[in-house]
């Protein structure tokens, strides 16, 4: 039957099981080494699709670590479609409770970064905002206003400096390649301008300006938390930023 | 984000060579715009929303005819086709109009989990009836013909009973599909199996056959012997050109691609081995004539 076939040729290459060794033919080779062909197959090729994903994390652990990581999750989380683009949504969360890389506790901070590049790569484009839609709002209705922003933008927030450890391990980086941990956290926005994708430190005015606009909230009430985390938020300047440079790219007028 | 504003080609491919084409070459291509007969792509390499493969693929688009080649459909799995994956490939083609669409004679997921490899079918009436329907199926939803390729393979199954050329031929007959003729993973199979290659391209039907694959192998050496691996990062061998070359004079000329997808070499390789597979067409040709 098709059906037990698939399920136990499955079973043979994630878990070792025996049952689909005697439905192999013996060749030029016994079949158990036929199927271990498949084996190697779907694990390096699983395995190569994380590390392009994750190539910081694959050179902070190197790539022993990666494999035998990469090894972990894949006995965890098959991938589920057939669009590869999906396998690794969970690895982040897989290394925060990974015993041998307990030593490491901003790796998965790293990985969710390394995951929203992955995103807002393959994120939608949008057009530019249309200043003269937004030119038209009368002031006293700005409060109100509900920006959208780009469609690849992510907010990350951590306790460590995952964007200077993903700077300093990017390919082509000169330079001091240490990051002092006690640099502390910070709030990223990883968004893809044109064709390329940035990784960009905020201030926390800014970061709970762009968290609050994202969560849909009004403008005022934005500009409420951002002045609330920053007294000295500067709100002009950084709308005028977000117009210019597209992280914003529309808005609703309530 | 503006395209090139070449006139984009429509209508069938002519029977010369084009590339598989890879993101490391967008820009050489795109800048050097050889003359190639088309171009192809993984479907599921454009399954994202947008950035830079869509705004390159455009461009490529513009200039070359497209062949959208899918690894992922699992065609001969036992799982119900993919909705979600048929409507990203129907959106794909209604964006590119592709002139030739094709997948795998393989499955790569059972109960949801895939597995990210072109596995072989046993080659059963079970099994030839289940894949005839379901490429008949996504064929009726795609609104358009699909290309099957013969799969390179590394094992054989106990219950298989039907030869793979006679169940490909089936395929094609029932389906109504084309077939998409890889030299190349004809001549690893049967090194791993020992059957005869010039009989397998003899028993397809030739009409069915819409295009070509060339690609290079690596030799997995064991202390028992040798397993040819279908890797696509290597020169098309020797052997694969003198298949090649007997398919054309069997079967005549077809739109041939060359595939390479990983150790990627400049551009110029491509174009080269391009230029081998348009001299053999032109010469089998020229000979027929």
């Amino acid at each position: 039957m098709l059906l037990d076939l698939q399920t136990d040729f499955t079973a043979a290459v994630f878990d070792g099981r025996p049952e689909m060794i005697a439905r192999v033919r013996a060749g030029n080779f016994r079949p158990a080494q036929h199927l271990q062909v498949y084996r190697n197959n779907v694990v390096e090729s699983l395995t190569g699709a994380l590390r392009a994903v994750f190539p910081v994390i694959e050179k902070l652990v190197g790539d022993g670590f990666f494999r035998y990581a990469a090894h972990e999750y894949l006995r965890a989380h098959r991938p589920r479609s057939g669009n590869l683009h999906e396998f690794g949504d969970a690895f982040a969360g897989f290394l925060a409770g990974f015993a041998p890389a307990a030593e490491l506790p901003y790796l998965m901070d790293v990985a969710r970064l390394e995951w929203a590049w992955h995103q807002a790569f393959h994120a939608a484009d949008a057009p530019a905002f249309d200043l003269a839609r937004l030119g038209a709002v009368p002031a006293e209705r700005h409060a109100q206003l509900r920006f959208e922003l780009h469609p690849s933008a992510r907010l990350l927030a951590s306790d460590f400096p995952v964007g200077r450890i993903f700077e300093v391990n990017q390919e082509g980086h000169d330079g001091d390649t240490n990051v002092d941990l006690a640099e502390g956290g910070t709030n990223i926005l990883v968004i893809r301008r044109g064709l390329t994708v940035y990784v960009e430190a905020l201030a926390a005015g800014e970061a709970e300006l762009l968290t609050a606009l994202a969560g849909q909230q009004s403008l005022g009430v934005a500009v409420e938390a951002a002045l609330a985390m920053q007294p000295d938020f500067d709100l002009t300047s950084a709308l005028a930023d977000y117009l210019r440079r597209g992280t914003l790219v529309d808005c609703l007028v309530e | 984000m503006n395209a090139a504003v070449a006139e984009r080609p429509y209508g069938p491919i002519p029977p010369r060579s084009g590339i598989g084409l890879r993101a490391e070459h967008y820009r050489d291509l795109l800048e050097q715009r050889p003359s190639l007969t088309f171009v192809e792509v993984h479907s599921e390499n454009y399954f994202g929303a947008g950035g830079a493969p869509h705004y390159f693929l455009e461009q490529a688009r513009a200039l070359y005819p497209l062949s959208l080649h899918g690894v992922g459909l699992s065609l001969g799995s036992s799982d119900p086709l993919s909705r979600e994956h048929l409507h990203q490939l129907k959106t794909l083609i209604q964006r590119y109009e592709p002139a030739l669409v094709s997948d795998h004679l393989s499955w790569s997921s059972i109960g949801g989990v895939f597995l990210n490899d072109l596995l072989p079918l046993p080659y059963t009436e079970e099994a030839l009836a289940h894949f005839s329907a379901r490429v008949a199926q996504a064929q009726d939803y795609l609104g358009r013909e699909l290309l099957i390729e013969n799969p390179s393979s590394y094992l054989q199954y106990v219950e298989s009973a039907i030869p793979e050329w006679e169940f490909l031929a089936e395929v094609a007959r029932t389906s109504g599909c084309g077939l998409l003729l890889d030299v190349n993973n004809i001549y690893v199979s049967s090194q791993n199996h020992g059957f005869d290659a010039y009989c397998y391209l003899q028993a397809l039907p030739a009409a069915a056959i819409k295009e070509i694959h060339l690609a290079g192998f690596t030799v997995n050496r064991y202390p028992d012997g040798e397993m040819l691996i279908d890797s696509h990062n290597a020169l098309v061998s020797e052997p694969v050109w003198e298949l090649y070359a007997h398919a054309i004079r069997k079967i005549g000329p077809r739109p041939t691609l060359i595939e390479w997808d990983t150790d990627l070499p400049p551009l110029e390789t491509l174009i080269g081995q391009a230029g081998m597979a348009d001299a053999i067409l032109a010469r089998e040709t020229a000979d027929a004539a």
